[in-house]
């Protein structure tokens, strides 16, 4: 399945928009940076604001693209999750499951690759956006609000894993 | 002739950030995204406000630094790209400021901020101002552009410090006008730290 995109750029503001949803560019230096502030302010609760708003401003790409299009298998719409993660740089993943839960993998991943270009290996995973990607993901593809899905890494490129696991579960 | 910033954004629009077969976007020396800019507005607000008023300077010089280092990074890599080459440098006649208004054009073709140099004393300070930019629908308080004051400090580097990658921590940026503060126009101010 090939997304289809409609790339604007407004010729007042300058403005960017892929799909009617504002967007913009930056590179894996900012990425890292703000993994790494989650993880710096971690005692804050940082680490879990990050991927409640990766979730939460994802969601909303998903959800109008799966709607607008008339996609509603399950599969379908996390393979549209899938190709959106491509599309936005972010590595290549593949995802399957049910309502109770499920596995995404990540052969590339931008986070981990980023952070590791910039400070190599990591003690542990790194990734919180992706497990709000992925939650967000899921809850589109199984109708269900935010927070019902938890995302876990059980297996990391930043930790020289061959390939990131996310292990999904309903909450 | 000097930098036309318009005619330099309508060239670098066309550039599309697509990815390759592993999903990922190699340009400029760097890995690039491509987000909603909802992302990165509610992050900025967010953590913010999980932060104690005790702490509140160290989350904001954080936020600054996450956008100040990507664009030292990915600046160099974009003044040193093809596509600057062919898009800016023949307008280039007044050394590093016609690059830095170069920079400038490309800072607004990405969709980071319709902005430009209003004043610049070489090598000094730098006052930037932007009509429009993302960080603007932030929610939150005070002047939030933290992206901007970061970049803005990084390109006055690449211009006019050390050169490249030994110019960091040499500006610093702060942030004197803000939309989202009610002001009609963001106004950045770059000097010597």
């Amino acid at each position: 399945m090939a997304l289809d995109i409609k790339h604007t750029f407004d010729e007042n503001t300058f403005r960017h928009s892929i799909n009617g949803h504002g967007f913009v560019l930056h590179c894996h230096h900012y990425m890292s940076l703000t993994t790494k502030l989650a993880e710096d302010f971690a005692d804050l609760g940082a680490v879990r604001v990050l991927a409640e708003v990766a979730e939460d401003t994802i969601r909303p790409v998903i959800e109008s693209y799966v709607k607008e299009h008339g996609i509603t298998a399950p599969a379908d719409r996390l393979q549209v999750g899938c190709e959106y993660f491509a599309f936005m740089g972010l590595g290549t993943m593949t995802a399957s499951g049910s309502a109770a839960g499920g596995e995404a993998k990540l052969p590339h991943s931008h986070v981990d690759e980023g952070w590791v270009q910039k400070w190599g290996k990591h003690d542990k995973p790194i990734n919180h956006f992706t497990r709000g990607f992925v939650a967000a993901m899921f809850a589109v593809a199984f109708d269900k609000p935010a927070r019902s899905f938890e995302a876990a890494e059980t297996a990391s490129i930043v930790m020289g894993a061959p390939q990131s696991v996310l292990s999904v579960k309903a909450v | 002739m000097t930098v036309m910033r318009d005619q330099v954004v309508r060239q670098l629009v066309q550039v599309e950030a697509k990815a390759n077969d592993n999903g990922l976007i190699p340009a400029f020396n760097v890995l690039v995204n491509q987000l909603p800019c909802t992302f990165w507005n509610t992050v900025a607000e967010r953590m913010m406000a999980i932060t104690p008023p005790d702490r509140k300077t160290a989350m904001e010089t954080a936020l600054v630094n996450c956008a100040y280092e990507c664009g030292y990074h990915t600046g160099y890599g974009i003044i040193t790209s093809p596509e600057f080459e062919s898009a800016v440098m023949p307008m280039v006649t007044e050394g590093a400021k016609d690059v830095l208004r170069g920079a400038y054009a490309v800072f607004t073709a990405w969709g980071w901020a319709k902005s430009g140099i209003v004043q610049i004393k070489e090598g000094e300070s730098m006052t930037i101002r932007a009509v429009d930019y993302y960080e603007a629908d932030s929610g939150g308080e005070g002047r939030r552009a933290y992206m901007i004051r970061g970049v803005s400090a990084a390109f006055m580097e690449l211009a006019y410090a050390a050169p490249y990658p030994n110019g960091m921590n040499t500006f610093k940026s702060d942030q004197v006008r803000g939309i989202e503060a009610g002001d009609q126009f963001g106004e950045f101010a770059v000097s010597k730290k």
